[in-house]
């Protein structure tokens, strides 16, 4: 406790002066105008900082969710039962989250507050590695949109308890706006007669897709490493003579996802991290054709079927399937 | 199987960014206009410090001339940027518009700007509504997407014509118009009590408050320094 001003006879002084003086000052004409700008303002940052909380929860859960995926070592239409159940539970979480975020980013709100919805990269990160992971197809922001909006839907359903269906977002904003601020007025409104949803911008997505690209290379590395086989459709990921069956491999999908971001026009609203996304877009990808190469010159040497021995620190994939379960 | 990446899927997103560009060179095109009509107005006003108060009605004609040219400017700007999100490109005019609503506001205080309704008198400050009339755009809004004045362009605008009439103080008894720099003195400490009733966020908008401490400081020392000399008129004199 070093906080304590003392006398010049040692005795503690009390600390209520300059706060109280501090909020009593003097009224003068203009007065009320700051005062009525202050509580408008107020509102902004409030709203700001619930949007910011709710926000550093969801990119936490997509984290765990890009984790729980890297789990999975090949690419199926299902994935493993259990992972499968660990993304469910972090999406319930994440869609009543979503629902509360929801009426505060409606209209003109939804840029305002863009540059606190980092978030929203994250969960498309999240979304399109799960989707790669179950079609080898990258989704389009189109068909994206609706997954989020449905998230929200469901995380609004699941908040307010099955109601009927005028009373669910009613509730849902007031159960999930902070006790002391007045949900506004408008806000309320619009989410009684439509559910509000929160939607994607295309730099969300465009970001989001960029990072996928270094989630798809760590992927590959454990993937190739643990089965010794490229991750693809089909097949074993060996050389075929015939050119049209040969699978279409991971290398493939990174090299198409480059040149995809290669050729896209420079995003004007942030050139430089457009740029850092793209360097190490090109990095990745290049470790991911180091693997492809790796894969066809040792691989060859490989006997079929061979797996590397991990017995001796335990086998991690069978191991982390024990804990999982 | 179907490919990787859906050909529809890069074209689309191409074109939007594409889109998003060419908006942004309009843009450009309308601010490069805004920023000129500003700057020119502001060299004008900075004859305040030279020009005494007689002679300020034909200042203030050129000078409105020039906040007119700004105020149709940003009519301009707002048809045009009011069919996007109004936050998706604000942060490109936010200065700008802070320059012109300083513009006014300080031309607004030293008595210009009068209309039938209000005739000009020096020490009127105009509100954020004010302003919005002034320029005939909505001020604050939050019920639909539009161009507007934010309340943080009219506060940081106001800040800045706190620096100049400090500015002003000093000059204006070089020019031995004594009561103008009783009466700026006066203005400054009030809306220096006004922001202290704000709750600020460490942004750029606390970063400006803070300066108006030297602001306030500079007036009171060059209404001290009349005091001593027993130069301050006195009222009803």
């Amino acid at each position: 406790m070093s906080g304590l001003k003392r006398d010049w006879n040692g005795n503690a002084k009390r600390r209520d002066g300059p706060k109280t003086g501090l909020r009593q000052v003097a009224r003068n004409a203009y007065t009320p105008m700051f005062e009525s700008l202050r509580d408008e303002l107020d509102e902004h940052h409030d709203r700001r900082e619930r949007i910011v909380k709710a926000s550093r929860d969801i990119t936490a859960l997509s984290k765990k969710i890009i984790f729980s995926l890297q789990r999975v070592r090949k690419i199926e239409s299902q994935l493993p039962a259990n992972i499968q159940a660990e993304v469910d539970f972090r999406l319930t979480e994440i869609a009543k989250l979503l629902a509360t975020l929801a009426p505060e980013v409606q209209g003109i709100n939804r840029y305002r507050y863009a540059r606190s919805l980092m978030c929203l990269e994250e969960l498309v990160e999240a979304l399109t590695f799960a989707h790669y992971l179950r079609t080898q197809t990258l989704i389009s922001h189109a068909d994206l949109n609706p997954v989020v909006e449905d998230l929200t839907g469901r995380g609004a359903d699941s908040v307010a308890g099955p109601a009927s269906e005028d009373a669910v977002m009613a509730d849902a904003s007031d159960d999930t706006g902070k006790p002391t601020p007045p949900a506004p007025a408008m806000a309320t409104a619009t989410a009684t007669t439509e559910p509000a949803t929160v939607s994607l911008t295309q730099d969300d997505y465009l970001y989001g897709v960029f990072d996928l690209t270094g989630e798809m290379m760590r992927f590959a590395t454990t993937s190739t490493a643990l089965t010794g086989t490229m991750a693809g459709s089909g097949g074993d990921g060996n050389i075929q003579d015939n050119e049209a069956e040969r699978p279409r491999t991971i290398v493939h999908d990174m090299h198409e996802l480059g040149t995809f971001f290669e050729m896209l026009p420079v995003a004007p609203g942030n050139r430089f991290q457009w740029g850092k996304k793209l360097e190490v877009t090109r990095q990745s990808v290049q470790k991911v054709e180091r693997l492809g190469y790796d894969r066809i010159i040792r691989g060859s040497e490989r006997p079929k079927g061979w797996i590397p021995d991990l017995s001796v620190g335990g086998d991690p994939a069978g191991g982390q399937e024990d804990e999982l379960e | 199987m179907p490919p990787m990446i859906d050909p529809a899927l890069f074209d689309q997103l191409k074109s939007k960014i594409e889109e998003d560009t060419s908006i942004r060179k309009e843009l450009d095109q309308i601010l490069d206009d805004l920023n000129q009509h500003v700057s020119y107005t502001q060299g004008l006003l900075s004859r305040i410090h030279s020009t005494p108060r007689s002679k300020y009605a034909t200042l203030f004609s050129q000078v409105e001339g020039g906040i007119n040219k700004e105020i149709e400017t940003v009519g301009r700007l707002s048809e045009f940027a009011s069919q996007y999100p109004y936050y998706k490109y604000n942060h490109k005019w936010n200065r700008m518009v802070q320059d012109a609503i300083s513009t006014v506001i300080l031309c607004a205080w030293l008595g210009g700007m009068s209309t039938d309704s209000t005739p000009g008198e020096v020490g009127r400050l105009l509100t954020l509504e004010d302003i919005g009339q002034a320029f005939k755009v909505p001020v604050n809004l939050k019920d639909r997407d539009a161009f507007h004045i934010t309340i943080e362009e009219y506060l940081l605008g106001l800040i800045a014509v706190i620096d100049d009439l400090s500015r002003l103080a000093v000059n204006s008894v070089t020019l031995g118009d004594n009561a103008m720099a009783v009466q700026i003195s006066g203005f400054i400490k009030d809306l220096h009590a006004g922001f202290q009733v704000l709750n600020l966020k460490n942004d750029v908008l606390r970063k400006r408050v803070d300066s108006i401490k030297y602001a306030v400081k500079k007036v009171e020392d060059v209404v001290y320094d009349l005091s001593l000399r027993n130069l301050i008129p006195q009222e009803g004199k």
